[in-house]
């Protein structure tokens, strides 16, 4: 029952990476493209604690902390570009 | 799982290496590329190799898309056209 659940939350995840995409694909400006990239972003570490589940291995749960840390730096620096300021 | 996983970010790696090509912004080619690198780390770990994806998602993620974006404030002078 609880495998169903978390093969269910996985499938859920995956397919908000997708609609994520089409937004990047079809976005007319760059903050639509932006804010894309984080949802992605953020949808991913979600399905990397999901993989560290499914494998019964503590240490991706790392990879997330790592993960989350420099796509901050990244998205960060994206906004402040738009902004002229970086 | 991991299956479906995999080839549902293969695709999108492949459509996101497509559209940093064909796109004609620059600063769109760059979060295209941004995506390709983010795709990557997650394969990675699935393929258990999480070293490689801590790598990968350090550098290839972070410190590439924020390199590139400095190179971009410096070769446009400042001048944003969206």
């Amino acid at each position: 029952m609880a495998d169903l659940i978390y093969n269910i939350a996985a499938i859920i995840a995956l397919a908000g990476i997708v609609l994520s995409f089409i937004r990047l694909i079809i976005g007319p400006t760059i903050a639509d493209r932006a804010v894309a990239l984080d949802g992605m972003t953020i949808i991913s570490i979600s399905l990397i604690v999901f993989i560290a589940y499914y494998s019964n291995r503590i240490i991706y749960l790392d990879v997330a902390i790592v993960y989350g840390l420099i796509s901050f730096v990244g998205i960060v620096a994206i906004a402040r570009y738009l902004e002229r300021g970086i | 799982m991991i299956s479906i996983i995999i080839i549902v970010f293969g695709i999108i790696m492949i459509i996101a290496a497509f559209l940093a090509i064909h796109l004609k912004n620059l600063l769109s080619a760059i979060i295209s590329a941004g995506v390709i690198s983010l795709l990557a780390s997650v394969i990675y770990l699935l393929l258990a190799a999480p070293d490689v994806a801590m790598t990968e998602a350090a550098i290839g993620s972070g410190l590439t898309t924020i390199i590139f974006i400095f190179t971009l404030k410096k070769i446009k002078k400042g001048d944003l056209d969206d």
